[in-house]
């Protein structure tokens, strides 16, 4: 299988593996989308916000002396949005519903982040 | 126990420990979709679960109390430091034997889900129960037990797929003349092949459960169709599929009447905004406008 066919794999895996995700991204740093599987949320606005809150939410880490960003969650009244830098080079935005299993995100995302490194190194 | 449904025979053994012991707390429940039922002197007061909507989904899905309403309840409760449940009937958004209704339903509906699940272990953990709307008193463990395995037999006795908790369904053309049932619209402009019943019960403030029946009603009468969600998703994105006009290309196991399907979903996807072909790492798509769909003129 080709890479990005591997990465939309492992994407929807994603999905399917933990309760509550409605859609996930790729990006590129620079806020370009690599690969999504969003359902219907504007993936390219996704990008360009996601790169920006990533580099906002680093800043604020590394501000308040409390070492390296692991994640950055919005929670909203109709959801959650987390995000993860994957590298230097790219970032992975999860979209989640108010029931989205939170506990088995935290659990699972460090192994996430480093299968979709590997998959775009 | 050894022939009850699900995993309603480990649930009882936890349950029926903390119920004896007259438990206050928390039994952490670990396993798929896994949970945490919430005690107070050996009866279940709510049960929080990523599996089923829990009441505040149920009340602002469903429109029955509007957002503003309850982030207003919510600050009012937590200041006083009253309850959230006489806040909310206080302040007319709910009445008592409404919400008294809704509660218990959604803890049928959450422990049905739990017993459909696994449960690989489980942890008691007395102490004081925090959770914004606590049935007072508490549903007898028994009783909630009992009709997990009643609607686990009703769905296993319908005919289809055993599969039904992670069915993801496609909606077909309604038939003229064909009148939808009371949430068929809705759930019609939802199903898009990605969302499982649980999905569907989240998005609509609706218990699991009553999703699923609706689901098998709705499959019964060809107004929807199961499709595996990697083979919509595959087809989505399939080339030759993302503009108007084009013939669609081969989309795999896909049932033959659902190929002349547009973007899946009906009316959460932007209006002539359909699924974007994946394209290859390192060949970036340039960013568009903000909300500027492709092939419009900003």
């Amino acid at each position: 299988m080709m890479t990005e066919g591997k990465l939309l794999a492992e994407m929807q895996d994603l999905r399917d593996r933990i309760t509550g995700i409605t859609g996930t991204a790729v990006a590129s740093r620079d806020g370009l989308i690599i690969s999504e599987d969003t359902g219907g949320v504007n993936a390219d606005n996704l990008a360009a916000l996601t790169s920006a809150a990533l580099s906002l939410a680093q800043r604020l880490a590394r501000e308040a002396g409390q070492g390296t960003l692991r994640e950055a969650i919005t929670r909203s009244s109709g959801g959650y949005v987390a995000i993860y830098a994957i590298g230097t080079t790219a970032v992975l935005v999860l979209l989640g519903d108010e029931g989205l299993d939170i506990t088995r995100l935290h659990r699972e995302s460090r192994s996430v982040v480093d299968t979709i490194e590997k998959l775009l190194a | 126990m050894e022939s009850e449904e699900g995993s309603v025979g480990p649930l009882r053994e936890a349950l029926m420990v903390c119920a004896a012991a007259g438990m206050s707390g928390t039994l952490r429940v670990t396993g798929d979709p896994g949970g945490a039922i919430h005690l107070t002197d050996g009866r279940v007061a709510a049960i929080e679960t990523p599996g089923a909507p829990g009441p505040e989904v149920l009340l602002l899905r469903s429109h029955r109390v509007t957002e503003a309403g309850w982030d207003d309840a919510f600050a009012a409760a937590a200041t006083s430091g009253g309850r959230m449940r006489a806040e909310l009937v206080r302040r007319a958004m709910v009445g008592s034997g409404e919400l008294e209704g809704l509660l218990r339903t959604a803890l049928a509906d959450a422990m049905f889900v739990l017993a459909s699940g696994t449960v690989e272990e489980y942890r008691a953990e007395p102490g004081p129960v925090e959770c914004a709307l606590p049935l007072e008193p508490g549903a007898e463990p028994d009783g909630l037990l009992a009709e997990a395995s009643r609607r686990i037999r009703v769905l296993a006795a319908l005919p289809g797929r055993n599969d039904r908790g992670r069915l993801r369904v496609v909606a077909m053309p309604v038939p003229p003349g064909v009148r939808l049932g009371e949430g068929q619209d809705e759930i019609l402009a939802l199903a898009d092949g990605r969302r499982s019943p649980r999905d569907l019960a989240f998005a609509l403030g609706r218990g699991v459960y009553a999703t699923m029946l609706l689901l098998v009603r709705m499959q019964q009468a060809g107004l929807l169709v199961p499709v595996s969600a990697r083979a919509f998703a595959a087809a989505a994105r399939t080339p030759g599929r993302t503009g108007s006009g084009g013939e669609p290309q081969d989309v795999g196991g896909l049932p033959q009447r659902q190929r002349d399907l547009p973007a899946p979903s009906r009316r959460l996807r932007a209006p002539g905004r359909l699924p974007e072909r994946l394209m290859p790492l390192g060949l970036l798509r340039p960013r568009t406008g903000r909300d500027v769909s492709p092939g419009e003129t900003s």
